[in-house]
């Protein structure tokens, strides 16, 4: 935990003016067209600064850098979404937003060169409005092995879930998680695409809060971070892209 | 749970045309959005526009309908495209390919499993599964092939998982554990679909793995029922209730059955009128005899089981107390005989110990048997009375009499590598006749004291295979099985490792390690075609056609078992050079166009 505020100090908080309409993108990102076609197309496009994300200007580590989405006074969102533009890999997470679970998410996540990190979140009239930052990066963070991959003995640890719960101020209760997990990319020759793609966090009943799609661009035994507005112990239930389900109730 | 079962009877003799009359008509095959019935598996055999099932039908015949390319077309086959395997894992290409609705289904060496354009052999998506590294296969990394039922592709993988893919996107929908892969088990066979059932064995047989049949509902893969096939064990029957298999003890003693192996790790055959499911399983555990007296049942021996519970209604066991590692895994054929005037529901079996049965495939009634190599010195015949072979007393000896370690060693025949092993023989209905793909070898073998320890080779015992002939080891023999007789032979300097395909045009094709997919006439054994792959053929050619043209596809890339265990056959072996790929034949558009005519 201390690794990760650590960092958060150091971060530049981008933000590039107020909304503005789509087509002009103000961090001026060499991988927005195709963003914007892959992501967003005949969609409606805003570019506000009330959606920030913070993460160091510089990747120490390129494999995992720590990143956090923090959204202030937009309502009725409806989804999130984390987009590295330059990266083979380019989505991190998606997942859904509502009364329950609020529109922040702490995660790590690869990168492959210097480039834009951009939030988006989609409000209820299906507009979507994004912010970002730039990460200056070595690179080569999606192209590499991962650790797992030379350790002969991944699979016995695979799976393996650290997970705290506890309240903040405003009723929140913030879940922090990390999941023993390859995240292989593929695109590392004769290692197969290997990582987790969902992780639902459910209430004690097993009701579904949220539904978290994640890519292979998330780091390397992610380690994700929610706040939620509810009370009471939190249910993870995830899969890997090959059908390995994981499961854990954290207690509060 | 209740599955419902579509029931449709594979129609013999005078009947078939009417049903593929009907067929033409499409009043039979209920076809729902591209889906694959266990109906349509059960036709598959009468279909020519697609393979649904591994063994091309339930009754695992191997042999189509389809002549477009026959005897005098068959010198304008070529190539209409090839795919490769890949990456830097070229080790053996076992596979069988699946083809439905212009897609072709192929698993690869180290668990994986591929959709192509079966016209352009385009990848529409790959499936990598995530292997680890304490995996323990015995005899390469093979993958045999997969099943297809409803919108599903499941195969099984070398760390004994079983994995469900959405036939469209390769999208993983389901996996299942079969068993311990740190234990020693794995999988590499072709599950089965049948009454409305995932059917799958495991492998491991030579880590002391006990050998287990599993039913799953194949669109959860939850467990419906398990049958253990060691003595003594306990299966589950539909609704969890506890079964054992056998009785404990009654051919085994003490506590040897507890690691007894048997692993039955090639796929099973179906006879969906019967509802029977016929599955063959391996060698005891240890090899070394001596410790483990009595028949062991049901090791080395042909199941027979209901697929309603799994419970066994017959079984024949071909090795008892097996000591020369005959498992008794290989595919049991079905077909029908003429036996004294009557048309018999028979079946047939070429085991790895050197004898070829046929067997009546309601009760297990043994009809008769005969050496299918012409080299087998551990028993003399088959007594067609009470069904046990006629031994000679050729086993190594009990290490306990010897001074030192080792017991005496004896040179038997066949190696345990076997007169056939895994690589599938083909009944032809237009010949009558089963083609067997043979090898003739023997071994030294001779026995330790051995004690079981998870995870580790569980063997008792030494052994080294040798050739007995200069000039070959494979014979692919064509045999009566009224008479028993062969009616001729085709030898081949290296094992034969790869399955055979016969078809109405009069033709059987089989690879080689040489690199061959050849095509032979079906009543003589002459060579009307070949061609080279690059690399050796030890996978298992199918055929189906498309647009009017007939097709032929089969897997090259040299592994197995030979190269890791054939002892001073490697020499033989040791030149054939790695590869990997999918090739596909069609008639040059110039012979398509005069044998439309």
């Amino acid at each position: 935990m201390k690794h990760l505020i650590g960092l958060v100090l150091g971060v530049c908080l981008c933000a590039v003016g107020t909304a503005q309409a789509a087509n002009e993108d103000p961090m001026r990102s060499p991988g927005w067209r195709i963003i914007e076609q892959r992501f967003f197309a005949d969609q409606t496009v805003v570019f506000d600064d009330r959606v920030q994300v913070l993460a160091p200007q510089s990747a120490e580590d390129t494999f995992a850098v720590p990143g956090f989405v923090r959204v202030d006074g937009i309502e009725d969102i409806e989804r999130l979404l984390v987009i590295i533009d330059l990266n083979p890999v380019q989505k991190v997470l998606e997942m859904d937003i509502n009364e329950a679970v609020m529109p922040s998410v702490g995660f790590r996540f690869k990168v492959q060169q210097r480039t834009p990190v951009r939030a988006a979140v989609q409000t209820s009239d299906g507009t979507w409005h994004l912010g970002g930052t730039w990460v200056n990066a070595a690179g080569g963070g999606c192209t590499a092995p991962s650790t797992a991959s030379a350790d002969p003995d991944w699979a016995k640890r695979l799976g393996e879930v650290d997970a705290a719960l506890w309240r903040r101020d405003g009723g929140v209760q913030r879940l922090k998680t990390r999941l023993v997990h390859p995240m292989d990319t593929g695109l590392v020759d004769n290692i197969p695409a290997f990582y987790l793609e969902t992780l639902e966090l459910q209430d004690e009943k097993g009701d579904v809060l949220s539904t978290v799609t994640i890519e292979s661009a998330m780091s390397e035994n992610p380690v994700l971070s929610f706040d939620l507005a509810v009370d009471g112990p939190v249910r993870l239930n995830g899969r890997d892209n090959q059908g390995n389900r994981f499961r854990a109730l954290v207690q509060p | 749970m209740r599955f419902t079962r579509t029931r449709s009877m594979l129609t013999g003799g005078a009947s078939s045309a009417l049903v593929l009359a009907a067929l033409a008509s499409g009043n039979v095959v209920a076809s729902d959005n591209g889906v694959v019935t266990q109906q349509m598996i059960n036709e598959d055999a009468m279909h020519t526009d697609r393979v649904t099932s591994y063994g091309m039908g339930p009754y695992h015949q191997r042999y189509s309908t389809l002549d477009q390319v026959n005897r005098d077309t068959v010198g304008g086959l070529v190539p209409a495209w090839a795919f490769s395997f890949g990456g830097e894992q070229q080790r053996g290409q076992e596979t069988q390919a699946l083809i439905h609705d212009g897609v072709m289904f192929i698993t690869g060496s180290y668990s994986r499993m591929w959709a192509l354009d079966a016209k352009s052999g385009e990848m529409l998506w790959s499936y990598e599964h995530r292997l680890p590294d304490g995996i323990s296969p015995c005899c390469d990394v093979v993958n045999r092939g997969a099943a297809i039922y409803d919108d599903l592709v499941i195969f099984g993988t070398l760390d004994a998982m079983m994995v469900a893919v959405d036939r469209e996107t390769g999208r993983v929908r389901w996996r299942e554990r079969i068993a311990d892969y740190q234990a020693g088990y794995s999988y590499t066979a072709a599950p089965l679909i049948a009454n409305d059932l995932l059917i799958h064995g495991n492998s491991g047989g030579e880590f002391g793995a006990v050998g287990e049949v599993t039913a799953r509902d194949p669109r959860t893969g939850e467990k419906v029922w398990s049958r253990p096939v060691v003595e003594g064990h306990m299966g589950m029957l539909p609704g969890g209730e506890e079964s054992m298999t056998g009785e404990k003890n009654a051919t085994w003693e003490g506590e040897a059955y507890v690691q007894g192996g048997g692993a039955p790790w090639l796929g099973g055959s179906y006879d969906p009128e019967l509802n029977l499911i016929y599955i063959g399983t391996g060698n005891p555990a240890p090899w070394n005899a001596y410790s483990r007296p009595g028949d062991n049942l049901y090791t080395s021996t042909t199941l027979a089981l209901d697929a309603d519970n799994g419970e066994i209604v017959w079984h024949y066991q071909t090795t008892p107390n097996d000591h020369w590692d005959y498992d008794g895994v290989n595919e049991l054929v079905l077909f029908d005989l003429e036996h004294d005037g009557e048309t018999v529901k028979a079946a047939a079996k070429a085991d790895r110990n050197g004898f070829f049965y046929v067997l009546n495939r309601e009760n297990g009634e043994l009809l008769n048997a005969a050496k299918f190599v012409d080299n087998v010195n551990w028993a003399e015949g088959i007594d067609l009375e009470t069904g046990r072979p006629i031994e000679t007393g050729n086993r190594p000896g009990n290490p306990a009499d010897a001074d030192g370690e080792e017991g005496e060693s004896v040179v038997a025949q066949p190696a345990f590598l076997g007169g056939k092993n895994w690589n599938h023989m083909s009944y032809s209905q237009r010949t009558g006749l089963f083609y067997i793909p043979a090898n003739e070898w023997e071994m030294e073998i001779w026995n330790e004291p051995v004690t079981y320890r998870r995870g580790a080779a569980y063997l008792g015992a030494g052994f080294t295979i040798r050739p007995i002939y200069d000039d070959k080891v494979g014979v692919l023999r064509a045999m009566d099985p009224q008479t028993l007789e062969v009616k001729f032979e085709v030898p081949n300097p290296t094992p034969l490792w790869s399955s055979v395909l016969t078809t109405a045009g009069g033709l059987v094709f089989y690879g080689t390690p040489e690199g061959h997919l050849k095509a032979i006439c079906d009543e003589t054994g002459e060579e009307l075609w070949h061609f080279q792959t690059g690399s050796g053929v030890v996978g298992q050619p199918v055929t189906w056609e498309m647009d009017g043209e007939q097709y032929i596809t089969v897997a090259s890339g040299w592994g197995g078992a030979v190269p890791l265990w054939g002892g001073e056959i490697g020499p033989l072996v040791s030149h054939i050079t790695q590869g990997g790929m999918m090739w596909t034949f069609k008639l040059a558009d110039i012979h398509a166009a005069s044998a439309n005519r």
